[in-house]
């Protein structure tokens, strides 16, 4: 086993269905954030709004979110996050993002985090999907998913299962 | 050859680890031992030994900020933003295995 694995880790502490929306009717990148933010909002996760969109658009000005093969990971760390969360949107059209492979992106994976970091468990959630994030093999996976429950079950792999 | 690496980006949420398990499976893959050290928001993970920086043939910074290098000084050392171990992990490594040879 890879040094770091994360297998094991339940999922279900910062993301549920509730937390994902796919095939969304989005034309650019702020409507597809605000879509996003909307989820942790009916979810409690924030405790204001404004201030953690601020924080994801300064990221977003800090350099590329999107990692290529369609995939966009912003985040933001902000005063204005109550709990660490996941939120998943995917847009019916690919959707202009700042990526590293230069194309647009259709799976855009917020990462709302809390200030505090004595949040191990929820970052050590975060950190196991960027991990699986590394793999196209994974991403390809991620663009094939037709629903929420495929979704979950898709992050509860381990990065371990994939040898690319 | 044995290689150690350090990955730290801007807000230590993501690119760190993505780029980490890019290192880590890209070098596995050319038979390369290596040891990845993380400096993210959640603070210092798999920090590298004395003895394997020690040993290592060449260090990779995988760094977004600035980190301290003075662990490093007198080694190999190839410094690259998180975002080129995304694009291009295996390419990064077999250029280090030739600046060796």
């Amino acid at each position: 086993m890879a040094e770091g694995s994360t297998r094991g880790f339940d999922i279900s502490n910062v993301i549920d269905q509730k937390l994902i929306a796919l095939d969304l009717d989005v034309s650019n990148k702020v409507e597809m954030l605000e879509r996003l933010t909307d989820l942790f909002e009916e979810q409690g996760k924030l405790n204001d709004r404004e201030a953690f969109f601020k924080d994801v658009m300064w990221r977003e000005g800090e350099g590329q979110t999107g990692i290529g093969m369609g995939v966009a990971i912003p985040h933001g760390k902000s005063e204005g996050v109550n709990e660490t969360a996941l939120a998943i949107g995917t847009s019916k059209q690919p959707i202009e993002w700042e990526s590293l492979d230069g194309e647009p992106v259709s799976i855009v994976i917020l990462f709302a985090v809390t200030m505090g970091d004595s949040d191990v468990v929820h970052l050590k959630l975060l950190q196991h999907v960027a991990m699986l994030l590394a793999h196209e093999s994974f991403v390809d996976k991620l663009h094939a998913v037709k629903s929420p429950e495929e979704m979950l079950a898709l992050l509860e792999s381990s990065p371990d299962d994939y040898d690319d | 050859m044995k290689l150690v690496g350090v990955c730290a980006c801007t807000s230590g949420i993501a690119h760190t680890y993505m780029a980490k398990e890019k290192l880590v499976k890209a070098a596995e893959a050319l038979g390369h031992e290596i040891h990845v050290e993380t400096q993210g928001t959640i603070g210092t993970e798999d920090p590298l030994t004395p003895e394997q920086i020690a040993e290592a043939d060449a260090v990779i910074l995988a760094v977004d900020i600035k980190i301290d290098k003075s662990r490093f000084e007198g080694k190999r050392v190839m410094e690259v933003p998180t975002s080129v171990v995304l694009k291009a992990s295996k390419q990064i490594i077999n250029k280090i295995e030739e600046s060796l040879n």
